[in-house]
């Protein structure tokens, strides 16, 4: 019987691993039934720390998200925004501090120290090192690559969540520990009604709300 | 039995060893298929990408609407609208509710006539000779023609639609100036000349009077279509309302009677209709004249309108669509008689949204003929297609030296042009309309011009080599006329930002001097002799109108609110006639007559309509426009599927070809033509197949005739008792548990029946609001249209009187709803607020809940729809899903709209008002018909209606009910005089 | 060795069988090659099968619209056939269950082929619930299963989510039923066939059966069992059927008599198409003498009772639609009789209550050729009944405003022909492959009527 004989065996084993080197390969991220991503965390066009910003500096959330408090869309920050800070920090403080000590000895005006990832924004601005507009250069936007997906018959609505008082963490995770954005909680429905369902009996830090659980609440 | 035991011992042996798979190996194998199809499920996350503005434009938030008060331009009425932006492009147009004009309210055309923003036919560029160019050298080649005319003292002609704004006036008469020879033409395809020069004959001054039908108690309109297509149909409609309330004890209802042929919208809605042919209208009114004046007339009719008119003096009016300067000057007479002027009809500030003058068009045409003219142009207007022998003109314009035409596509007129100096859509440009003496509209772009086109004001501005934008020519005209007209506000800089916010400017503009009343110019009008020769009606459809608008699917897709087809023009005739002529629906008949002694005819389907005099044909125009090849292909593709035009051929065909002048205006009446059946049978496409509440006669059962779905009754007996026209209420114990509680909201709507118009303003909001697309021809002769909201259309025929009811009909978001209870799936439930929720993405599209709605309101999505091309695309509402094939969908009370009201108000931490919430259908309803609200607001207009002895719903009796209401349709066809 | 004929009770068998006979008799079939009849019908059912699946694949590949159905008619076809082939299915599990409780001795001859019957129906019935749907693709909606969407669960109150499970059971049952009573004469083929492969085959699909007493007697017990698990079925599955427009509110579906009316039709047009089939496979295989003109006359008295039952309920339909004061209600019955689907009607009238009263006679009822003309009739006419309750009903409801008319397009006549296709391919290769009589039951009805050697009754 040809079932019977260990080659089989061996030669489907073989087949189930290769298979699996091949599709691991393709993916980011682990194995899960379709549509749920979480745990997805994709390379940024650049590497903006989120540990560093929200973590170390302790900038809140909504300083760059404000979209979150007054439209549907968080929305990811326009680059004029990073300009505020960014015009004047070009890098890091150790690294201009370093340069600084340097043209301390060698007798010179030190020069600006622009961190690679930083200049990916001002190209972006069409800024050259002196981070005035370069008319040579073109516009290019940044691409960021979207984590928190929902399908397109999902209206999710930032507003009412913070309005409410919904930590942007119980959502979107410890995001000041990330360095990259991860994608934490799977966003399937259960994920979000079962929310819903337990603020309504506990309330947002103690204050009672009401998150209804119509269809309509999000599908129309 | 012994062989059988036999075989047994025999194959035992044989029998007993295993067999292909034993348990071991099974288990091995569905192992492995597991793991298979475990991988197979696996996939990679859709990467999207997030791209956000380098630099945010400091109004726009991603995911925010923003709204900008503007003019509609989509015909010269001029209504007030409000665009809702999103991501920087118009998605909605809505009527702006403080503007003087349109009130808030908004017609069909006006709302779709924003998909033609993202017209993909538009040009792109300045086109010369044909070919596309960029402006530079189109300019160099004009003004060097200009200079050539400027010096041989060539004749300069400038052919435009009514333009009713003073900047663009002046700059053409500045341009104008620069040329010995040189006139401006002002002409309207839909043209009320007529009514123009008669006020010149008898009151000294051309103008367009505002009629004030909210001041009227007796109405007499011969063959004006005032609700529907007349001069200003929303204002119309909001004023004709305010002499129609129906307030208990304290009403007070107008009565309106309709002298037409054909039926018309304000005809349906008349209290009383009286159906003669257009060769009796002029006699009409000269017998109503001469009984006024104290005769008597023959006809009861007559003596009896004439009885009812003398009785509301100063509070009546006559109004007459015929553009025949004999019975307009008639019925300036009568309104003379009767004291109308000053009262009801204002000529001292009077309208501008028309002024066209068919005579010097006429004094034009033949001066082109002739070949007199070295330059035309031709502004927001297409005379080749809309004008009388407009297609004979085509050579001798394309003779003249140097002709531009300002049409943003090409079409029958601009394609014979030299030159096309495309406008801007009226949504990217600035301008304004005096629409009314002291009434300015302005418009404001809301969008960056899509196309590389540029405005009228521009154009002629660069020729005159002083140029300037539009927004400062605008400007500066407000800062030197519109300013100064008025005192409230000293700072312009204020008073431009609060009109450009407001989207109009009312002023003190200084009374038009008028004339006494002269008489002499009606000495020799005299009754004309009685003919019964079979007459031909040309008359604009609510959505095509005068066909400016052809290439809008959504209008092309638009049920007449008569007829209910779409997507063709055809003939209507009566029952009589048909039989007469032995032609059924869809048959093509043949129709024939002499003009200016040449021999014209038109092939087209019938149509047989009930309520039409007899021996009387009605053609739309508007139809056969270039372009509407187009449609060949909209709707779904496969293999059974008809094209909604055949290969290469237009939508519908052009009536234009029976125009002529007749004491110079043109006539849309030909009192003479002849109609002959042919072989050829056309379908069309209509939306409602059966047209009656009466049960057919064979299938009646005893008593139960009619239907009870509208409640009918009369303003006398209405008077007498306020539930006047009530159905038995059926009250009936519930064998529901009482499921839902509604503690928040419960919304609910109620429908006014004696208000609705059926104008189909609705549909088309909704449309535009709910990404519903259009489905074609075929689509809708399969019964297939996916509108949420329809209007359905009773027509009601005793022996001498006709009656026509309209009833909108939406999902009723019933409380026992019948649909909810079928769904296998949960895709259809009931909300806490009383809404049915429809959930696309649950759907799988069993039509169960279809079936079983009594009210069939629901919509299945049968194929793939095309949303139009990627342009149009960008019409589509991002608050909306837009449902892919195989899923239902319905009304959803603009859920949308509900949900963001919702949290808008919970984010600034205030209660919900009633009005918050408005859903497309009401916002724009011309009549406010519609009333949404919250049930649970005892305050709300929504209660008030719902308290009110009229209100009642339908099909009561099966126990659905229903959230939807509606409120008896009251007519004045007693004649009761107002209490 | 002689044998004396009863008078009072003819033979269930005739032919003066012996068991070898009985078994070379039915076993023949299966081991000489497919005559050219088989082939001809067979190439004709199987044209038809692909056309039909042709047509569902444009179907599934373009959408509901290339059906007829509209805004205002949203079941015709589809649900037409759906309901009937379920009907259809009715008789297989009447005559194997109830008709063995009731020790129906000469259901022996059919039940086999009628059970085969049934399940073939029952397949054809569930494909129409499936691609009538607008996502099919989505079709695994309708069963509850653990979900991550909160959970979300299905509609328990939707008559829909009860079909799934009436028919999955339906199936289920009727199968292990049909197999179970396989399984012995199975083992025949095992014991005769020739060829080792196909005593491979028949061995595996025989579960080793040996003919021994223990074996035997479970086998009895377990169809005892299992014919008792099915005869409930009988009456569950139509009347469940039934319910999808019985709880509706539209006028001509809402109606209460709706069970034992579609029950009584399905058993009713069951029996029609056993006829139908059992006729045809007598002539073609010889079966003469195990189909007998007794077994004829059997089922068409079946016939006369359910068509009896079913006339009936036309007439209660109109009597409480016009008693019931609901004017509605009266509007449609008129409607179904002098409406524009008049036709359809009529049909159904002549097809159901008028042709089957001719079983009255007994010479009909033994005159093959018109009782195979007259089951005919009574498919059509059961199909045309059920055209009737779905459609016309919908054609014209409440709101006039939206009264439409219905006509098929060529898809979904496609697909009906294709329906007829996979059940007559299905049960010709059944008649082709397997035994279309139970050998084992046969034999022990074989003296029924008949003693051995002379001896007086």
């Amino acid at each position: 019987m040809l079932l019977k004989s260990p080659i089989t065996t061996v030669f489907l084993v073989v087949g189930l691993l290769l298979s699996i080197l091949i599709f691991y390969n393709s993916y980011s991220v682990n194995y899960r039934i379709p549509g749920n991503n979480e745990g997805y965390e994709p390379v940024q066009p650049i590497a903006y720390s989120h540990r560093l910003h929200a973590g170390e500096l302790g900038i809140p959330c909504l300083s760059c998200h404000f979209g979150a408090e007054k439209s549907r869309n968080a929305g990811v920050p326009s680059a004029s925004v990073c300009m505020n800070c960014h015009k004047f920090v070009t890098a890091l403080f150790a690294n201009v501090r370093a340069e600084d000590e340097l043209a301390e000895k060698e007798k010179r005006k030190p020069q600006r120290i622009i961190s690679s990832e930083l200049k990916k924004i001002y190209s972006s601005l069409a800024l050259n090192d002196e981070l005035l507009p370069n008319p040579s250069l073109k516009q290019t936007p940044i691409e960021w690559k979207k984590v928190y997906n929902v399908p397109d018959f999902v209206y999710f609505d930032h507003r009412p969540h913070v309005n409410a008082g919904v930590q942007c963490q119980t959502c979107h995770g410890a995001v000041e520990t990330m360095e990259r954005i991860r994608q934490v909680g799977n966003l399937s429905m259960g994920w979000c009604v079962n929310c819903h369902r337990d603020v309504n009996k506990n309330g947002v830090n103690n204050k009672k709300v009401y998150a209804s659980t119509d269809c309509t609440t999000c599908h129309y | 039995m012994s062989e059988y035991h036999n075989v047994k011992f025999e194959r035992e042996q044989e029998t007993i060893p295993h067999r292909g798979i034993d348990r071991r190996d099974f288990l091995k194998l569905s192992g492995f298929t597991f793991a298979g199809a475990l991988l197979g499920g696996c996939q990679a996350p859709k990467v999207d990408k997030a791209i956000p503005f380098l630099v945010k434009p400091e109004e726009i938030t991603p995911g925010l609407s923003t709204f900008y008060a503007t003019t509609c331009g989509g015909c010269n009425a001029s209504c007030g609208i409000i665009t809702k932006n999103r991501d920087g492009r118009p998605i909605k147009i809505e009527g702006n509710p403080s503007h003087p004009i349109s009130q808030g309210g908004l017609c069909a055309v006006g709302q779709a006539h924003l998909l033609g923003l993202y017209d993909s036919h538009r040009l792109k560029n300045p086109t010369m000779l044909g070919k596309e160019t960029v402006w530079n050298d189109i300019d160099s080649a004009i003004k060097n023609t200009l200079k050539e005319i400027q010096t041989n003292n060539g004749a300069v002609r400038f052919l435009s639609n009514t333009i009713s704004s003073p900047t663009q006036r002046n700059t053409i008469a500045k341009f104008l100036s620069g040329f010995s020879n040189a006139q401006h033409i002002e002409y309207d395809a839909l043209s009320v000349s007529a009514i123009l020069d008669a006020h010149e004959k008898t009151h000294g001054t051309r103008v367009l009077p505002h009629y004030r039908f909210d001041k009227t108690e007796v109405i007499v309109s011969v063959d004006a279509d005032f609700l529907g297509t007349w001069i200003s149909p929303v204002e119309f409609t909001k004023d004709y309302h305010k002499g129609k309330i129906l307030n208990g004890n304290n009403s007070k209802f107008s009565f309106h009677a309709q002298i037409e042929a054909n039926v018309s919208l304000t005809g349906s809605n008349a209290d009383k209709r009286i159906s003669i042919s257009p060769n009796a209208y002029k006699n009409f009114l000269y017998d109503l004249t001469t009984t006024i004046e104290g005769g008597k007339s023959s006809i009861a009719e007559v003596n009896e309108l004439a009885r009812k008119l003398l009785s509301a003096k100063g509070k009546s009016l006559v109004v007459c669509g015929v553009n025949d300067i004999e019975l307009q000057l008639l019925s300036n007479y009568i309104n003379h008689l009767l004291s109308n002027y000053g009262n009801t009809i204002d000529i001292e500030t009077p309208s501008k949204q028309y002024r066209g003058n068919d005579t010097e068009l006429q004094k034009l045409i033949s001066e082109i003929t002739e070949g007199k003219i070295s330059a035309l142009f031709i502004y927001n207007g297409n005379p080749l297609f809309d004008i009388p022998e407009g297609n004979a003109l085509k050579k001798h314009i394309e003779a003249i030296p140097l002709s531009i035409s300002f049409s943003e596509r090409s079409d029958e007129t601009s394609s014979a042009t030299t030159f096309i100096c495309p406008e801007h859509h009226s949504l990217e440009s600035w301008n304004e309309n005096e629409v009314r003496a002291g009434i300015y509209s302005l418009s404001q772009p809301v969008l960056q011009p899509l196309r590389n086109t540029r405005s009228l004001i521009e154009s002629l501005n660069a020729w005159m080599d002083t140029p300037k934008t539009a927004y400062d020519a605008i400007r500066d005209e407000w800062k030197n006329s519109v300013f100064t007209m008025q005192k409230k506000e000293n700072d312009f800089q204020k008073f431009w930002d609060k009109c450009v916010h407001d989207g109009f400017a009312e002023v003190e503009s200084g009374k038009n001097t008028v004339q006494e009343f002269s008489k002499q110019s009606l000495q020799n009008i005299s009754r004309s002799s009685e003919t019964t020769a079979m007459a031909l009606i040309l008359y604009p459809k609510i959505s095509i109108r005068e066909g400016k608008h052809a290439h809008n699917p959504w209008l092309q897709e638009l049920p007449d609110p008569i007829t209910k087809i779409v997507w063709d023009n055809y003939v209507s005739l009566s029952k009589k006639t048909a039989e007469h002529l032995s032609v059924k629906e869809n048959d093509v008949v043949e129709i024939t007559a002499q003009i200016s002694n040449e021999r014209r005819t038109l092939k087209l389907p019938t149509h047989i309509q009930q309520g039409m005099c007899d021996n009387v044909v009605a053609v739309a125009l508007g139809y056969g426009r270039k372009g509407t090849e187009r449609f060949t292909n909209i709707g779904p593709e496969w293999f059974e599927a008809k094209p909604t035009v055949n290969q290469g051929e237009l939508v519908g065909k052009n009536a234009a070809v029976f125009l002529q002048f007749v004491n110079g205006s043109i006539s849309y009446n030909l009192l003479q033509c002849s109609v002959s059946k042919t072989k050829e049978q056309y379908r069309l496409a209509a939306t409602q197949e059966y047209h009656s509440l009466q049960m057919p006669e064979h299938l009646v059962p005893a008593g139960s005739e009619r239907r009870p779905i509208i409640q009918e009754t009369t303003f006398g007996a209405y008077i007498q008792d306020n539930s006047a026209g009530s159905f038995s209420k059926h009250e009936y114990e519930s064998i529901w548990p009482e499921e839902h509680q509604y503690n928040n909201h419960h919304w609910g709507m109620a429908i006014d029946l004696t208000k609705c118009t059926g104008c189909s303003g609705c549909v088309i909001g909704c449309q535009s609001e709910n990404n519903i697309p259009c489905v074609g021809k075929d689509e809708i002769a399969r019964n297939r249209e996916m509108t949420w909201i329809r209007i359905d259309r009773y027509f009601q025929e005793e022996e001498n009187t006709f009656s026509v009811a309209f009833q909108p009909m939406m999902c009723h978001h019933c409380n026992n709803a019948p649909c909810e209870t079928v769904c296998p799936v949960l895709a259809t439930v009931h909300n806490e607020e009383g809404l049915n929720q429809q959930i696309y993405n649950r759907c799988v599209g069993t039509r169960y809940c279809s079936n079983n709605c009594p009210y069939k309101v629901r919509r299945f999505n049968w194929f793939d729809y095309e949303h139009g091309d990627e342009m149009q695309k960008l019409v589509l509402n991002p608050d909306v899903v837009v449902r892919e094939r195989g899923v239902m969908e319905k009304c959803s009370f603009c859920i949308q709209r509900i949900q963001e009201a919702k949290i808008i108000a919970k984010s600034n931490g205030v209660a919900l008002k009633d009005g918050d919430i408005q859903p497309a259908c009401q916002q724009s309803c011309p009549a406010n018909a519609i009333v949404f609200g919250d049930m649970n607001d005892k305050n709300s207009e929504l209660s008030k209606r719902m308290n009110d002895k009229r209100y009642y719903k339908v099909l009561e009796e099966v126990g659905t009910r229903p959230a939807v209401g509606y409120m008896t349709l009251v007519r004045n066809s007693d004649e009761v005089n107002n209490v | 060795m002689s044998e004396v004929y009863s008078i009072l009770r003819e033979p269930l068998i005739g032919g003066n069988k012996t068991y070898n006979d009985v078994t070379n008799d039915v076993c023949s079939p299966l081991e000489r090659k497919p005559t050219i009849a088989w082939w001809f019908a067979f190439t004709i059912s199987f044209t038809m099968l692909i056309a039909g699946v042709i047509s569902v694949t444009y179907l599934l590949t373009t959408g509901i619209g290339t059906w007829g159905l509209n805004n205002t008619i949203g079941w015709a076809f589809d649900i037409t056939n759906f309901v009937f082939w379920i009907g259809i299915g009715h008789a297989g599990t009447l005559i194997s269950a109830i008709l063995f409780l009731f020790r129906q001795k000469w259901r022996t001859s059919v039940n086999r082929s009628a059970e085969a019957m049934t399940i073939f129906a029952v397949i054809c019935a569930g494909i129409f619930p499936i691609i009538h749907m607008g996502r099919p693709w989505l079709a695994f909606f309708v069963i509850p299963y653990p979900n991550e969407r909160g959970p979300l669960w299905v509609n328990f109150r939707s008559p829909l989510v009860w079909d799934m499970f009436a028919i999955s059971t339906y199936f289920t049952i009727s199968f292990v039923f049909w197999y179970v009573g396989l399984i012995p004469d199975l083992a025949t083929i095992r014991d005769r066939a020739q060829s080792h492969f196909k005593r491979k085959i028949f061995g595996f699909l025989s579960f080793g059966w040996n003919g021994s007493n223990r074996t035997w007697s479970h086998y009895e017990k377990i169809y005892l069992l299992l014919a008792g698990l099915a005869t409930p079925l009988v009456v569950s599955v139509h009347t469940i059927v039934s319910w999808d427009f019985a709880t509706s509110v539209i006028p001509g579906w809402h109606t209460t008599i709706f069970p034992p009316y579609f029950v009584a039709g399905a058993v009713f047009s069951g029996f029609a198409m056993v006829l139908t089939l059992m006729l045809i496979v007598r002539k073609v295989l010889r079966f003469e003498e195990y189909i007998t003109l007794h077994h004829v006359e059997s089922m068409c008295k079946i016939i006369i009772a359910t068509g009896g039952i079913v006339s009936m309920a036309y007439g209660t339909e109109y009597f409480i639609a016009l008693y019931s004061g609901n004017e509605y209600e009266k509007f449609t019955f008129i409607n179904r009789a002098l409406g524009p689907y008049s036709w359809s009607y009529w049909i159904m009238v002549s097809c159901n209550v008028i042709s089957p009263q001719l079983f009255w006679f007994r010479k009909i009822r033994r005159n093959v050729a018109l009782v195979f003309l007259i089951s005919i009739f009574i498919n059509i006419g059961m199909w045309f009944e059920r055209f009737v309750i779905i459609t016309t009903s919908l054609t014209r409801d409440y709101l006039p405003a939206s009264w439409d008319s219905y006509s098929p397009t060529s898809i979904e006549i496609a697909t009906l022909v294709g329906s007829f296709g996979l059940f007559l391919t299905l049960f010709l290769l059944f008649a082709r492959f397997l035994p279309m009589i139970a050998i084992g039951e046969v034999k022990g009805v074989l003296s029924y009527g008949r003693k051995n050697n002379g001896e007086h009754l």
